[in-house]
């Protein structure tokens, strides 16, 4: 079995530790990577990308953070070469129920679904079960 | 007003003009010309409240005039001066040059000045609404960017202490601060209720609306899930029955108000004193819509509680969120979907819900 990295995108250090605690608590993900800013996860993509598609990948991507948010975030994953970013799968998160924000999820390539915050970690086991 | 109040008048023939601002001149600040051009560039000089104009002129007739300026002049009060009465001029005048009055030639004095003075009138009335208008659509439209960011600054913090509440949950740590946390997960779960039902409430209010394929069974699936932390959830036993011809399109968003809402109450309203708590949802999906069935052996709706729902479920008399704004956004959604919703047992024994809403396939 392949391993399975999650990559956690949030700029709310709280979020961001009971999120990782949530995951360690359900087991999922083999290991989790977390990043406070889109522009880090991408940065992290681009320089790792050989290693990191050795595995699969989770992204939980929050879509309101300052400075590049959620949607912009994916707008430059989008942007890089295809061969970076093949094992990953991409959820957003949002805390927000605006439809505008799933609406525009929707429309959003390789975005496969926004989730409601808090992550439900049951919900996203299955979701990652139904993947494979 | 400290306003100046300026009247441009445009008529080929000067002895008009000349006796019309020696009418005039005392109370307003009155312009004339003999050309439609020099009018046009009084117009982008001054502002004029009202604008008179001859109809009969030999380069072009006054409702042209008034036709031609309209775009850019769209304010000022526009009066038809008519050498006999031209049932045709002035009904072009009206629909096309936006006139509101006409006189006749040789005018009488007083008709005149009460003609004015009431197309004045008529300016400042127009702006006063203009103004509303304006103050009205400001006000709608900061109060739509004040719940866009509420419902944001509100529930992220509200989230991140669900999260934590579940994290605590997770990770055993022991009766008493199990018990401590279980009572901060209801009363966040409560506010929480309260901040969503203001979102749900406004966003259903816009009548945008997002289509989607509804999978019954995962829906509802995923609804009762999240109501699982509501008191006394684990004590109903759940029914689900669903008979699915084709594929069912509707908005996700509105649904999930109606079933939400419905699924809540049975959870809020269960009757503690009976040994097994139903909620039954049978879904008969085809072609053409759902019938959803929504019953539950709760406590039903007390007398007053009753009349209030028949109200919101007939009428619009009962509008304020608070007690009952469940029901409300529940029927308000239906509306919106161009649904029906019916109650059609309400005995303490039984409530039932049938509703029915149009598939967008």
């Amino acid at each position: 079995m392949r391993k399975l990295i999650v990559h956690l995108i949030d700029d709310n250090d709280i979020d961001i530790a009971v999120n990782s605690k949530l995951l360690s608590l359900a087991k999922i993900g083999d290991e989790v990577m977390v990043y406070t800013s889109g522009a880090q996860f991408i940065e992290n993509i681009t320089s790792h990308y050989q290693q990191l598609n050795e595995s699969d990948n989770i992204v939980l991507l929050d879509i309101m953070m300052p400075g590049m948010n959620g949607f912009q975030t994916m707008e430059r994953f989008n942007a890089l070469d295809a061969v970076m970013t093949p094992a990953f799968n991409i959820f957003m998160l949002s805390s927000s129920i605006d439809r505008n924000d799933i609406k525009n999820a929707e429309a959003t390539p390789r975005v496969l679904q926004v989730l409601e915050k808090p992550l439900d970690v049951y919900q996203l086991r299955r979701l990652i079960e139904g993947l494979q | 007003m400290s306003e100046v109040k300026r009247i441009l008048y445009l008529d080929d023939e000067e002895n008009n003009l000349v006796a019309f601002k020696a009418l005039f001149r005392r109370d307003y600040e009155v312009y004339t010309t003999t050309s439609p051009q020099e009018a046009v560039q009084l117009l982008n000089e001054h502002r004029f409240q009202v604008i008179l104009s001859d109809q009969k002129m030999p380069d072009i007739s006054g409702v042209e005039f008034f036709e031609l300026t309209i775009t850019d002049f769209p304010d000022a009060v526009r009066v038809l001066v008519t050498g006999y009465a031209d049932i045709e001029a002035v009904i072009d005048a009206i629909n096309k040059g936006g006139v509101y009055r006409y006189v006749t030639k040789p005018w009488d004095e007083n008709d005149l000045r009460i003609c004015i003075e009431n197309a004045f009138d008529k300016f400042y009335s127009r702006i006063e609404l203009k103004e509303k208008n304006n103050a009205l659509q400001q006000a709608n439209s900061d109060l739509e960017k004040f719940i866009y960011s509420a419902s944001h600054d509100l529930r992220a913090p509200l989230v991140t202490i669900k999260g934590i509440i579940q994290l605590a949950k997770m990770d055993e740590l022991g009766d008493k601060a199990d018990g401590y946390f279980q009572m901060i997960e209801k009363s966040v779960a409560r506010l929480d209720t309260f901040v969503q039902n203001i979102i749900h409430y406004y966003q259903n209010s816009k009548e945008e609306s997002h289509i989607q394929k509804v999978d019954f069974h995962a829906f509802i699936d995923d609804l009762i899930n999240q109501y699982r932390i509501y008191d006394g959830a684990d004590a109903i036993v759940v029914k689900k029955e669903v008979v699915a011809t084709g594929d069912f399109y509707a908005d996700n968003y509105r649904l999930k108000i109606i079933l939400g809402n419905l699924i809540s109450n049975a959870i809020k309203f269960q009757d503690r004193n009976k040994e097994s708590r139903e909620l039954e949802i049978s879904v008969i999906q085809n072609n053409e819509k759902v019938i959803l069935k929504v019953g539950d052996n709760g406590i039903g709706f007390n007398a007053t509680l009753l009349e209030s729902t028949n109200d919101m479920l007939s009428s619009d008399t009962h509008k304020s969120p608070g007690t009952g704004v469940g029901l409300y956004l529940v029927r308000e959604a239906i509306r919106k979907m161009g649904g029906k919703i019916q109650l059609v047992s309400n005995t303490g024994e039984h409530t039932r819900f049938i509703i029915e809403i149009p598939n967008k396939a």
